[in-house]
């Protein structure tokens, strides 16, 4: 075989100038949101699906148990029962999620979208921004049902303000580990096997139906690595019980303020770390 | 226009040029075998191979989608590799797969493609409403893509390529799939994208008949390596202007030997399975038939014709293209 190569062709046009100025990050950010957001809004079951199971828990399923369980405690059952419902609510939607990752990469958008001229990782955050607002307003819906069926909030604005904080932490993390697993894992078929366990197991461990001092020392060793354990610590701490028993479970210190603040590092430094995989891994696997 | 000695338009770069370019895939299938090749500014240059020649790994390549193991490309001037912001910020792509987001709207996704090549949305809205009656449209796309045709679907793939204005436009396999009547009608469309855009355009194929209607060069691709490049004209005249097809009951590879010693086939006749097929190059056939006779040949079917895409392509691979 040889190589043949041979004179151009005469018919050629100048190379049209088309400057235009680059996509900031932020406009490419801005539609890719965008974008995700049509795409959910013509399924809206990706956010009212991962919603039944917990707010038949906080309306249902809580309520039952504080009735069986009533321990005349300063914390109402129903009230701690349904922020633990939060480590379930936001964790679910978030993994259940990245099925749309892998219905981008199976139908081929993904390809389009690593074709226009913005950075890979604006991808990521496009598709964070959209896992964080769904879990906002799964999280108030959650929060309206609770207060609907009896139970009762703290609303001072330090208290909303971590609650807020560990609950955006969360999201975040959750959604990279999705991110990371969608970009691993080359089925929807493999993904949806997967993604139940890991939403739900580390919920079962983190003290959400009961506090984490209640299992076998090492079972209570396991919830403290937990960053879930920690972000309902921080929100029980934000929203029912300023006196941060949950905190205190995790850290034995007595300064509350120190323990939910190093709680809100280990939740902000698991979603950071989280966030830098799911780039990193992201960018090497839709590249091959 | 004139092209200098380097090859360069005057005060423009090369809208495409490759140099020493490789794939090599994980477990080591060698996709792109070290190729070389330049794009001028307002060409349409064809791929032109059977599929898993390399033709799509090679457009991967040049739209950053896929890493090249070795050497370089530039698109518009821009480094595949150390700047592919410019390099996707100065081109557009249709993929082989449809790739338009179902669920939306077709303005939605022109609008969405718009946005992250960075069109402002004034502009944006009168290029997509031109857009949109040039490509026949208009009725379709406030509709979901979903109930698009395969047709109808891929009218808008090349029209929201178009949106961003592309200085070069990939084209992967654009027609493939489609029934006969839509795929005309496409190729017209593609046709008419050269007369009224002054674009260069990077067009895959493995239809001898897309490549020989819309390319100024075809480049064959074999195996991951180009084995011919140049116009389609002069690819056709490598083998003259006739050829001589025979099918025979014989040691066709013998028979091609005693053609040649005798001189009546030069290195451009070759045989595939029981057809020898010879440039006849002012000979006759009928002279070529009976030295064929002579050898001991029964031959059982003769034509002659001119020579076609597929034979230059049969000569140079040993492969026939699919049809």
């Amino acid at each position: 075989m040889s190589t043949v190569v041979t004179t151009p062709p005469t018919k050629l046009q100048p190379i049209a100038s088309r400057e235009r100025g680059s996509t900031s990050r932020l406009a490419g950010f801005a539609t890719l949101s965008r974008r995700r957001f049509s795409l959910s809004a013509h399924t809206p079951r990706e956010i009212f699906v991962p919603l039944l199971t917990p707010i038949l828990f906080a309306a249902v399923i809580a309520p039952a148990l504080a009735k069986a369980m009533t321990s005349g405690g300063p914390i109402d059952y129903l009230s701690f029962v349904a922020v633990g419902t939060i480590g379930l609510l936001v964790p679910l939607s978030c993994v259940l999620g990245g099925i749309g990752m892998i219905v981008d990469r199976e139908s081929g958008a993904q390809r389009d979208l690593l074709a226009a001229p913005i950075p890979r990782s604006t991808m990521v955050f496009g598709n964070l921004s959209v896992s964080l607002a769904v879990s906002c307003f799964q999280v108030a819906a959650l929060i309206v049902v609770a207060v609907l069926r009896g139970a009762t909030f703290s609303t001072n604005f330090s208290g909303i303000a971590w609650m807020v904080t560990a609950t955006l932490g969360l999201a975040i993390a959750m959604h990279s580990v999705a991110e990371v697993l969608a970009a691993r894992i080359p089925k929807q078929e493999e993904y949806v096997g997967v993604a139940p366990a890991v939403a739900l197991v580390p919920w079962f461990f983190a003290g959400s139906f009961f506090p984490i001092s209640a299992m076998p020392a090492g079972l209570t060793a396991f919830a403290k690595v937990l960053p879930v354990t920690h972000a309902l610590a921080l929100m029980r701490y934000g929203l029912v019980d300023h006196s941060g028993r949950g905190l205190h479970d995790i850290w034995g210190m007595s300064n509350t303020t120190a323990m939910a603040a190093l709680s809100l590092g280990v939740v902000v430094g698991f979603a950071a770390l989280m966030v830098a995989v799911s780039v990193r891994v992201f960018s090497r696997t839709a590249i091959h | 226009m004139s092209i200098g000695r380097n090859g360069r338009a005057h005060g423009a770069p090369l809208a495409i040029e490759v140099v020493g370019l490789r794939k090599t895939y994980p477990g080591g299938v060698e996709a792109v075998a070290g190729i070389d090749f330049t794009v001028f500014p307002g060409e349409v240059f064809g791929l032109l191979g059977p599929n898993g020649a390399g033709k799509s790994t090679t457009i991967g390549m040049l739209t950053t989608t896929v890493a090249p193991t070795a050497g370089t490309a530039r698109v518009a001037g821009f480094d595949v590799v150390d700047d592919p912001i410019g390099a996707r910020r100065a081109s557009a792509v249709v993929f082989q797969e449809a790739v338009v987001d179902g669920s939306l709207t077709g303005r939605r996704n022109l609008e969405i493609h718009a946005r992250l090549w960075g069109v402002p949305r004034a502009s944006a809205r009168t290029t997509i409403a031109d857009i949109v009656g040039r490509f026949g449209l208009s009725d379709l796309v406030d509709r979901p893509v979903d109930t698009y045709s395969g047709g109808q679907r891929r009218r808008l793939e090349i029209a929201r390529s178009l949106v961003s204005e592309p200085r070069v436009l990939f084209l992967d396999e654009p027609t493939v799939g489609l029934d006969p009547r839509i795929r005309y009608e496409l190729l017209d469309l593609i046709g008419d994208l050269r007369m009224e855009n002054a674009m260069t355009i990077v067009l895959t194929t493995h239809y001898l008949d897309e490549a020989e209607r819309l390319c100024d060069r075809i480049a064959v691709v074999h195996a991951g390596e180009i084995v011919a490049l140049d116009t389609p004209t002069a690819l056709l005249e490598s083998l003259g202007p006739e050829i001589l097809e025979l099918r025979v009951g014989a040691d066709v590879d013998a028979l091609l030997s005693y053609l040649r010693v005798h001189g009546h086939a030069g290195d451009d006749a070759f045989a595939v399975g029981t057809t020898v097929t010879v440039p006849l190059r002012g000979q006759s056939a009928r002279g070529v038939i009976d030295r064929v006779e002579e050898f001991g040949a029964r031959v059982t079917a003769t034509t002659t014709r001119p020579p076609s895409l597929d034979d230059v392509y049969l000569r140079l691979t040993g492969t026939r293209l699919a049809a």
